[in-house]
């Protein structure tokens, strides 16, 4: 029985007629009946439902806002902006790598000052 | 002018598993695994808890629990959307156990559409016996509910739902049919219980 209403089931759900199916089965045509009312209620009762589409683009920004790791930010990026970004990037490793090897210490007197001063 | 570090990717063209891949660290990829599962969680949800608000919460939990645990999701061959509707399931298990009560699905939201006759009568009656087995269909046991829901509202078939469900063809298949018998039985119930009160009002 479970083959013959599964049968029945995915006849119905793709538009097609069920009464050759019935007339051929051997269950009885009353109890197969009682199935196939069952199943067009459900048919007709459960029908796909849609959020609101304000609620489904704010929790898309929310989700797509509160993950946005460095590099997808970046990429988002205007063209100019990352330019500058790379630039800036190389420009202050440079700096800082010549400030280690040519880099002047601070005073040592003006050190001690700062150490001996009162708040 | 062009940019020269931007990764043009048609996500839209790429299949699930390419997508899910993607997702782990790229934040398109998984707004576009939103866009095509999104209304799909909202539905399941919106019938297991029976109105708009609660599903819209769920929902909202459901993606930002799936955006928190991809980067661990291991693809076994089952499709993305069974991870998420088990993520789905789990949530509003644990929304029912959280209110620890039942609500009556809100019919008025799409009743209006699924209605077939015009007569106010017939309307009437139409929207009492969708009211009746939706009831019958909510005292069922919660995989029974996800099995109808699967099947009727997202029209999967029982192999689909079998990878959502955790289970095989055959058992599906069973376990339809005896859900049809139970939801069969609760109807009955109904309609007597129904009988039975009218035949009080009447005597009384």
């Amino acid at each position: 029985m479970q083959e013959l209403v599964d049968v029945i089931t995915t006849s119905m759900q793709s538009g097609d007629g069920v009464e050759s199916l019935i007339a051929k089965a051997d269950a009885p045509p009353d109890e197969l009946n009682e199935y196939v009312n069952i199943i067009q209620a459900l048919q007709t009762s459960l029908v796909p439902q849609e959020p609101s589409a304000d609620f489904s683009d704010r929790l898309r920004a929310d989700l797509l806002d509160r993950d946005a790791g460095l590099p997808s930010r970046f990429r988002q990026m205007p063209a100019r902006v990352q330019v500058a970004a790379v630039l800036a990037i190389f420009f202050g490793c440079v700096l800082f790598v010549l400030r280690r090897i040519f880099g002047s210490e601070p005073p040592g007197e003006i050190q001690e000052e700062a150490v001996v001063t009162p708040l | 002018m062009r940019n020269p570090f931007a990764k043009r990717v048609d996500y839209q063209a790429l299949d699930e598993r390419e997508l899910v891949a993607l997702a782990k660290d790229d934040m398109e990829a998984f707004g576009e695994l939103y866009e095509r599962f999104m209304q799909k969680i909202y539905s399941y949800i919106y019938y297991r808890t029976g109105n708009a608000h609660d599903a819209e919460d769920l929902t909202a939990k459901v993606f930002f629990r799936a955006l928190s645990h991809i980067g661990a999701y291991v693809d076994k061959g089952a499709p993305f959307q069974a991870w998420l509707y088990r993520i789905a399931h789990n949530l509003v298990a644990n929304w029912h156990r959280d209110q620890g009560r039942r609500k009556i699905i809100a019919l008025d939201d799409y009743v209006a559409h699924s209605l077939k006759s015009d007569a106010p009568d017939r309307l009437t009656e139409e929207r009492e016996e969708q009211d009746q087995l939706m009831q019958a269909l909510r005292r069922l046991p919660d995989d029974r509910q996800q099995l109808i829901l699967l099947k009727f509202v997202e029209q999967m078939s029982n192999a689909e739902i079998g990878e959502i469900m955790g289970r095989t063809e055959g058992a599906i298949k069973s376990l339809y049919h005896r859900t049809l018998l139970a939801l069969r039985e609760e109807m009955e119930i109904d309609l007597t219980s129904d009988r039975n009160r009218r035949l009080d009002g009447s005597e009384g």
